[in-house]
């Protein structure tokens, strides 16, 4: 009798001839994130299996329950296919139960002697018998004893619901302009979990913001990298392109016009590393340099789509989510990622495209763009294990 | 690297690191343990207890404990539980270290009376304004000897004598972990019954310190269990941290006149930057007045902002408590003395340790002024 974590995968099931590809970018998931855990992992016929885990199961369910394209999963005991060590596991997993149940068996593999309602009355018999606290029920019980019959006979309690989504790597690579804020991370989730392969990008601005302000983007790319994997970060020296803007642009632009050199930076960044699109964490109206014409300022200077999955969403919407991803706590803590000094008392919220292009007239646009990006710092990050 | 954060924490001298890993890979041995590595370990400890009794006029009895925030809570719940139910009054410096200011808000909580003594602009607490707090019921005031954030020396003298003029059994507790061995302090002369103290403050390791007691104070432990340190801090001895601590006393006190040389340093800092930076003032008491090892100043830019260009060119400094940095609030302390609101946000502390150099200050004060100057056109507008 051995423990197992079962895998289950979710809509790739649906995709066709791609389905080769799609479980062994899944397999590949699953092994990156058990791995610092002592996991084997083993794909068979639609399932994923870990083994060995001992200890680390529970570190491992949250792990493994994050990567997407996994549907759910449950810890269950491994068997060979004979009755009396069936009978057995069922008897163990049972056994300190009390209430309702009823078993719940499932014969993928035809040539088990005994068919799934054979397997439910004398498993369910087999139950009541060693525990007398139990009593069945088939239409709403308590609990549930789940028996899978394939190359070996899986049984469990119960399924842990899982992020669902697309493996990473199934769909293209996209660049995520990642601020220390809530809701870039949650933005880049969304993206992610189609599939879409994730770099990111941070502007930072020393010594207008701190150290610790870049090592809370680092340490919400380890977030994000929990479900999407290693994530390569580019750090961009922003500081020279804030000061020429503050020095030679009216105040009341400052915003728009930082923006558009992010755009500006992150667009041409995307395409030297392949990135086929760029992912911000814009909701429409949430501050002045989101409003309609705002985006429509700082859209023009991309040539890739720009993709903006909280567009819609309200600020509480996207906390919501920030807490379910576990990204909120991070986010929330106190160190700038934009110096308040830059930032205009009384931004335009209606800005013009000509106003824009003027105003950068007078700035050296494109050397101060390539000298950005000759600083990128680019780090790879990894999944943590934390508290 | 010029490193002049040391009231966040210090570099451990040589000797201590050497003596702890003797403790570690040679008498690792528990000092309750009956055979000679045992024996051997209890002396280590008994050693590094002398050590710091002979450099702390007064004391008579030292507990040993995780630190200068352990050391604090044990005095200040010490005396709140030995009252046995009864509700006391508690008196603490508005200017105090979180480990005293969270303490007396848990008493407070927990239905004692406690009230917080006002400083002055220069964050000096005033004898007269203490003494009106003290009532028949005063159980414990504590005010620390040095301010972390801005070197200001408190009377603790003078304060002991208000304080037990007007109510005899109050007791004093003198956070000491900015001040021991930097600034004297006898706790006899100067009325004091327990002062904490922090090894990692002074060339030690981090983890480690202890609650010196003078006469026979009545305290009951925070920690049960196996009744090390007279039954006042069960667990068994941090011996490394313990033997660390006490090298790191017996090396600074065998240092040629430390006090003198960190004067020096700190002088010729607040001079050379008050005369080069325009708009420039000391946060807290007058350079000459305060301890040696602290100077704040109030820059007239975001403090942020030059600590930051400071640590691109290898100086590293705080804006104020490294504890309170977190908290993103201006600092409690710097707000307690009053100071106009630039002042507070730009501020920076310098803190000194006898291993810096009149170089690395010369160095320091030819980057602030030029670094000021650099960045400080930029304010918000």
């Amino acid at each position: 009798m051995q423990q197992v974590l079962l895998v289950r995968m979710g809509e790739i099931f649906l995709k066709g001839d791609n389905r080769p590809q799609f479980i062994s970018a899944l397999v590949k998931r699953v092994r990156y994130a058990v791995k610092p855990l002592g996991g084997r992992v083993e794909s068979v016929q639609g399932r994923i299996f870990v083994h060995d885990l001992g200890e680390n199961a529970g570190l491992a369910e949250r792990r493994v329950s994050r990567i997407f394209g996994v549907h759910s999963l449950s810890h269950a005991l491994e068997v060979e296919k004979e009755m009396p060590l069936i009978e057995e596991a069922a008897r163990e997993l049972s056994k300190d139960l009390t209430g309702s149940f009823r078993v719940s068996a499932r014969r993928a593999d035809k040539r088990f002697p005994l068919d799934s309602m054979q397997l439910n009355a004398l498993l369910g018999g087999v139950v009541l018998e060693s525990n007398p606290a139990l009593t069945v029920d088939v239409k709403q019980p308590e609990h549930t004893l789940t028996v899978e019959i394939r190359e070996k006979a899986y049984l469990h309690m119960k399924k842990i619901p899982a992020v669902g989504g697309m493996p990473v790597g199934t769909d293209g690579k996209a660049l995520l302009l990642l601020s220390g804020g809530i809701d870039s991370p949650v933005a880049g989730y969304q993206i992610a979990k189609r599939g879409v392969e994730l770099s990111a990008i941070h502007y930072h601005s020393f010594p207008f913001t701190s150290e610790q302000a870049k090592q809370k983007v680092l340490d919400l790319a380890a977030i994000l990298a929990e479900y999407t994997g290693p994530i390569l970060l580019h750090v961009v020296p922003f500081t020279r392109i804030q000061q020429e803007i503050y020095d030679k642009c009216p105040e009341s632009q400052t915003t728009i016009l930082m923006r558009r050199f992010m755009m500006r930076i992150a667009d041409r960044v995307a395409k030297e590393n392949g990135c086929e699109a760029l992912v911000t964490g814009e909701s429409i109206g949430q501050v002045a340099s989101q409003t309609l014409q705002s985006l429509l300022c700082t859209n023009a200077v991309c040539s890739l789509p720009v993709f903006r999955p909280l567009i819609g969403a309200d600020k509480t919407e996207i906390m919501d989510q920030a807490q379910r991803i576990g990204s909120y706590a991070t986010s929330i803590l106190p160190f700038e990622d934009c110096c308040t000094i830059f930032t205009p008392r009384h931004p335009v919220t209606r800005p013009r495209l000509e106003m824009m292009e003027e105003s950068e007239a007078k700035l050296d646009v494109e050397t101060l763009v390539e000298e950005a990006i000759r600083g990128i710092e680019t780090l790879r990050i990894r999944a943590a294990l934390r508290n | 690297m010029i490193y002049l954060d040391n009231s966040a924490t210090t570099k451990p001298f040589p000797s201590v690191a050497e003596k702890i890993a003797a403790c570690l890979s040679e008498d690792y041995f528990n000092p309750s343990a009956l055979y000679a590595g045992g024996m051997r370990a209890k002396a280590l400890v008994q050693e590094a207890r002398g050590a710091i009794l002979a450099a702390l006029p007064g004391a008579n009895r030292l507990v040993f404990t995780s630190g200068g925030t352990e050391a604090d809570n044990l005095a200040i719940f010490g005396v709140a539980q030995a009252l046995r139910g009864r509700r006391g009054s508690f008196i603490a410096s508005a200017i105090e270290h979180p480990a005293v200011l969270s303490a007396m808000e848990r008493l407070k909580a927990a239905g004692h009376e406690v009230f917080f003594a006002p400083v002055d602009e220069s964050g000096v607490v005033k004898p007269n304004a203490l003494a009106d707090l003290v009532n028949e019921n005063t159980a414990l005031v504590s005010i620390m000897q040095v301010n972390n954030e801005t070197g200001a020396i408190q009377p603790i003298a003078a304060l002991s004598r208000a304080i037990k003029a007007k109510n005899p059994r109050a007791l004093l507790h003198v956070d000491g972990v900015q001040g021991f061995l930097r600034c004297p302090i006898d706790l006899g002369r100067d009325g004091v019954d327990l002062y904490s103290l922090s090894a990692h403050k002074i060339h030690g390791p981090k983890g480690v310190g202890a609650l010196a007691l003078a006469g026979r104070p009545n305290l009951l432990p925070a920690l049960y269990g196996g009744g090390q340190e007279e039954g006042l801090r069960s667990g068994t001895e941090n011996v490394p941290g313990i033997a660390g601590l006490g090298e790191a006393v017996r090396a600074y006190s065998r240092l040629p006149s430390p006090g003198e040389a960190l004067l020096k340093m700190k002088l010729r800092l607040a001079e050379g930057i008050l005369s080069s930076v325009e708009g420039a003032a000391v946060n807290g008491p007058r350079p000459d007045e305060g301890a040696p090892h602290i100077l704040n100043i109030g820059f007239p830019l975001r403090g942020e902002v030059l600590l930051h260009a400071l640590e691109g060119e290898g100086i590293l400094v705080s804006t104020g408590s490294a504890c309170s940095n977190i908290k993103k609030t201006a600092s409690q302390v710097l707000k307690a003395m009053a100071l106009p609101s630039w002042r507070i946000e730009g501020a920076i502390r310098f803190s000194l340790s006898p291993q810096n150099t009149m170089n690395e200050i010369e160095e320091t004060i030819a980057a602030a002024q030029r670094l000021s100057t650099q960045y400080r056109r930029f304010v918000r507008r």
